[in-house]
Parts: C-alpha cells; structure tokens; sequence
C-alpha cells in the first residue's frame, strides 16, 4: 500500500541571493581581512597582509577582529569594513 | 535621547491608513505609546508581537503609534508580514525621530496624561515592556513571559538618524523572529520503495521509524499549538522548527506522543542565545548539548535516572535526546562531515539525555537551584563532553571523595587550562551519602572542589603548551602544600546533580565547551503541564 511521508527537513524559504562580484585585480584594491580571534589568527593575518602588499600591490588593508569566535560577527564588526569601503574581505582562523 | 519627566514635543504625522495622528501638547486624554522602529532591525521585529499584545489587551483604551523610520513600502511590507496590528506613520524625513533622538530602536515612549514622558526603552527589555503594560492598563498586566523563547533583553539597533551615510542598497533583512512557517510538504512512496530505506536519508545512521502523516498527525495533536507555528529558526542554517517538523523528526527518533510536551520548551531552550547552539553545532571541539530532565515529569513520562542513566536504558531519555539530534541535523543544517566538522565528535551525538535522581539526592535538586518549585518539572542543557568516571571505593570520608574527584576536573579541557572552563558532576547516590553524612551542603561540596582542584605551577615551568598562555588571569592558592593554580575562577563553574543506580562507587566528571557568555551558558526551561 502506498503511503505518504510528512517532509522532516528544512523547507525555510529564503529569498535568493547573489554572490558579490569579483574583483579583476588586487592591484590599488581595499582589502578587510576578519580575525574570528582564534590564537593563531594574527600570525596567519600578518602574513597574508604582507603578501596581499608586496606580491598583489593591494593598496590599503583593513583589520577587525570578532570579540570571540563562538558567535557570528556583530553588526559592529561588519560596519568597520563597510565604513573602509573594502572592496573584499578575506576571512580566516587559525588555532 | 528625550527623558523620563521630559515634555514630550509635539507632532502630526498621517497613519498608513490615511488617518491623521497627532499628538499636541495639553491636548492628551489618554497615555499614549510612541514606537520607533527599523524594518530591518531583528530587536524590532522581536519586540512587534509584544506590542501587538498590549494593543489587544488594551484594545480600545490603548493608543499605540508606530513611527518607521523606513520608507512606506518596506514598512507596508513588515505590517502585513509581521504582522503589525497596532497603526503606524512612516517618519518620512526622520523629523520626529530626531527630537525624540533614541540611541537605538526599537525606542519607545510612554507619555503621561499630561503630556510628560512616564518611561522609556531603548531595545527589547520583557521586565520594561510589562512595566509599560502596566502603567497603560491601570493594573498588572504581563505581555512578556519568561521562556517563551525570546531572551530576556537584547539590544537594539542604531536609530536611523544617528547612521553614517552608507551608500548602496539595504540588504534584504533576515527576519529570525516567524511566528508561522510554512507546511512540510508531503513525500508520496509508492509499494516498490522500502519506506525504512528511503528514510535513511533523514537521520543519523542509524534506521528511523517513517514519519508517516498518520505518525506525525498523532503527535501533532498532542500539542495544543498549530502545526504551522514556528517554534524557533534553528542555527546555523535557522531552519523554520515548526510544530510539525518538530513531530516528524520526534517520530523519526521514536518518541511517543506525549513527548511533544518537552520537545517544545527544548527546542526553545536550544535556541536561547545564551546556549549559542550556533558554536555548539560548528564547533571542532566534542561537545553536544546534554539534556537534564528534572521534576515530575520524569516518573510521568518514564525517564531513567538511576542505573546506566547514561546509556540505553528508557525510551523517553534515548528518543527525547534522539529527536533533539534529528531537529538539530535536519532542521539547523549542522550535518557531520559538512557543518559539523567535531575532530573526535562524542556518542552524545546520537542521544544525550539524563534525568536526575532527585530521590537520592539529600539537597536542592538542579532546577531547585535554579530557581523553580520541585514540584515543577524542566530541561537543562548543558554542552558537554562525555562523561568521565570517577571510581573511588576506598574513601571513607566525604572529603576523600570529593579529593578524587579534584583530580578529574583538573584535566577537563586541557590540564593546564584554568579559565573560561566549566564542568558539571554526576554524584552517584553512594559517594552522596557519605558526603551528606558528614555534614556537607550542596554549596559546601562545590567550595570544597574548587579549594581543591589546582595545576601545580612546576607544571607550568616550561612555559609554553595549551593553558600557559592565559596564566595571567588565574588565581593562585595552595593546596596540599603546593603552589597551585586554580583550575576555575568561581565555584558557580561546577554544576552539582545527583544520578544513576544506588550500587557502585562511580560517579563522573562533565567538562564544557567555552563557557560564559563569549561561549555557551547552561539554560533551564519550565515544561507546562
């Protein structure tokens, strides 16, 4: 006999979304790069802003850290890098 | 930002629905309630049906304004969307926002009869929206429960006309505050498919009983509210727990119908901020939300809380831990391998669910200590590694038991981490005797454990290693003659209950994940009869 399921995943509709568009060069580019504040974050944020500098001639880089890691960044956190007018933001951990 | 006492300015502003609203100094017969919001901010959106509710139990005595600081049609937009059942002005050029001046929306402001400003809040705050309701209605009148899902305050989000100039489009906002979702849809399997099969796909790897739409219907009916209500949106993917998602996943893990009864305030309590289920569920550390039964539920439902209280030994503990897996998983989108990337993860993953044995237990049971009757019946969560067992057979004293026990909570975490750790411990019935022969008090038991569980600071003499990095917020003390830090900063860190069998010397250690507000918070919610 036939039978019928109630549907137990996540059916939330959620309005569609595009991806922002990508940047066809570093060069002269405002770049954020976000610290979720994991211990090794910094080492990893320093390097890649060394290399964002010398080896892609980014122009301005802009740093901001999320108070702790356990939670998605604050609106506060976000309006640093809006206000900077980046134009990426790199994301990273390290422990 | 205008003050209590404060005149209140003057102003005319048109209602959405045409009508004229003004508010004209030595004019007012009534108290009036003035409600700034954003449509974009998640704190207004929170607080909407709060003022809905005043407005209805008002009703015609109540004169309500919402003012949007947004621009008629997205403000049109979350009227019918909310819904917003009070009237409300579009503040087109933020005039009125500006004399009013509110840090932070929502701002609302209470006005007396004589035109001055009884009380004011700025962001959500339940103690101050009753206290609101009260001085409109003449007499108490409660519109913000306690635990009904929504935190006790939350702060708001910068009014309007305090904004930098930000050019661009508004994002479109996230609403994390439903109230109702949408039906599950239905899945038709025709004779040729294995229904055990085909259900694989909705669990753990374990087999699910099909969530057939008879099942879910019984299980539906034994909640009192509508299968489209939403109870929580479940991170990290909030996911719309409605009612009956809800049920499908609890007849997936094998609950029977009167389960809805916890399953409903434990989805609430999961999603309370304070847990952050959102750091719990992503996290690479082992932890899984353990839930404490407590009160007269468990006899009524059949919860075990004495011998293998942490194994498979009743229905309602594996299934209710079970289903609340299967919400998590299939609702909140923190699948293992994918969102879920716990190096080690831990069994809780399956089913993590105890309750306390209050009748071996000579103190307060937990949600006593939290502040409820015994005669209430509550969920606690906690996230938990597994347990650690503490066998110690030979001691005689209180005290011995309690140093054996020092020694296992010096490892939670990591041994030389002394800060932002928790633990709970399990007492078994026997070592509890013996500790409330000797005199000992819950409290007493707790300050003992933290006196005792230390580092040796010649642990740390090489000065590098997990731990060593943070020693500057330790506290130092010395037990036993050695120098020492102290593994937790405040005795409230060790959470104290009482479970399993009354044979056997075994009690356990439970360490935390990050602990405190920048991580997860223990939560207790009430279960309604």
């Amino acid at each position: 006999m036939p039978i019928t399921l109630v549907n137990p995943l996540d059916e939330t509709h959620r309005p569609p979304s595009t991806a922002a568009p990508r940047l066809e060069t570093l060069a002269g580019k405002t770049i954020g790069l976000l610290d979720i504040s994991k211990p090794g974050g910094n080492v990893f944020l320093d390097h890649l802003e060394r290399l964002l500098k010398q080896r892609y001639g980014v122009a301005d880089v802009v740093r901001a850290m999320k108070p702790t890691f356990t939670r998605p960044a604050p609106d506060a956190v976000i309006a640093k890098f809006v206000d900077a007018r980046c134009d990426a933001v790199i994301e990273a951990l390290a422990d | 930002m205008l003050e209590t006492g404060d005149q209140a300015p003057s102003f005319s502003l048109t209602r959405i629905d045409g009508e004229p609203f003004s508010l004209l100094t030595g004019e007012q017969t009534q108290s009036r309630l003035l409600v700034l919001f954003e449509t974009d901010c998640p704190t207004c959106r929170l607080a909407i049906p709060y003022i809905n509710r005043l407005s209805r139990e008002l009703g015609e005595a109540g004169d309500i304004l919402g003012i949007s600081q947004d621009p008629e049609q997205p403000t049109r937009e979350l009227i019918a969307e909310a819904p917003i059942e009070f009237a409300v002005a579009v503040d087109r050029d933020l005039s009125v926002t500006k004399v009013y001046d509110p840090v932070a929306v929502p701002a609302l402001f209470l006005i007396g009869n004589d035109g001055r400003i009884i009380q004011t809040l700025s962001g959500f705050d339940k103690r101050a929206l009753n206290e609101i309701a009260t001085a409109m209605a003449g007499k108490a009148l409660v519109i913000a429960e306690p635990f009904d899902g929504a935190p006790d305050t939350k702060y708001g989000c910068v009014s309007r006309h305090l904004e930098g100039d930000v050019s661009g489009e508004i994002a479109a906002a996230a609403n994390p505050y439903l109230k109702r979702g949408a039906r599950a849809s239905r899945i038709e399997l025709d004779d040729s498919v294995d229904p055990f099969d085909y259900c694989m796909q909705f669990g753990d790897p374990l087999p699910v009983i099909p969530p057939t739409v008879e099942r879910v219907e019984r299980m539906v009916d034994a909640c009192p509210l509508p299968p489209d209500e939403v109870i929580a949106l479940i991170p990290p993917n909030y996911g719309a727990a409605t009612v009956e998602k809800i049920a499908a996943n609890a007849v997936m893990a094998g609950s029977k119908p009167e389960m809805m009864r916890v399953l409903i305030p434990l989805v609430r309590a999961v999603c309370d901020e304070r847990f952050n289920i959102h750091g719990v569920q992503a996290t690479t550390h082992f932890a899984a939300p353990l839930v404490i039964v407590n009160g007269p539920i468990r006899g009524e439902l059949g919860f075990a809380s004495a011998s293998n209280v942490f194994s498979n030994v009743a229905r309602a503990n594996s299934t209710l831990g079970r289903a609340l897996q299967l919400i998590l998983t299939n609702l909140g989108g923190a699948r293992p391998g994918e969102i879920d990337m716990s190096t080690l993860g831990n069994a809780g993953k399956f089913s993590y669910c105890i309750a306390e044995n209050e009748e071996e237990n000579p103190w307060e049971p937990l949600h006593v200590e939290m502040g409820f009757k015994r005669d209430e019946s509550t969920i606690t969560l906690f996230a938990g590694e597994s347990p650690h067992g503490v066998s110690e057979h030979m001691a005689r004293e209180g005290r011995q038991i309690l140093k054996a026990i020092s020694h296992a909570l010096a490892t939670v975490w990591s041994y030389r981490l002394c800060a932002g750790v928790e633990a709970i411990v399990v007492l078994c019935p026997e070592h509890v005797k013996t500790l409330h022969r000797d005199g000992f008090t819950k409290q007493a038991v707790r300050e003992f454990l933290l006196e005792n569980t230390g580092i040796p600071l010649r642990h740390f003499e090489d000065g590098s290693g997990e731990g060593t990095q943070y020693v500057k917020l330790y506290k130092q003390a010395t037990i036993d003659g050695e120098p020492c830090y102290l593994k937790f900063q405040d005795a409230s860190a060790i959470k104290l209950i009482v479970a399993g069998g009354t044979a056997g010397k075994f009690s356990a250690v439970i360490g935390s994940w990050a602990a405190g507000p920048r991580g997860s918070q223990m939560v207790t919610y009430p279960i309604a009869d």
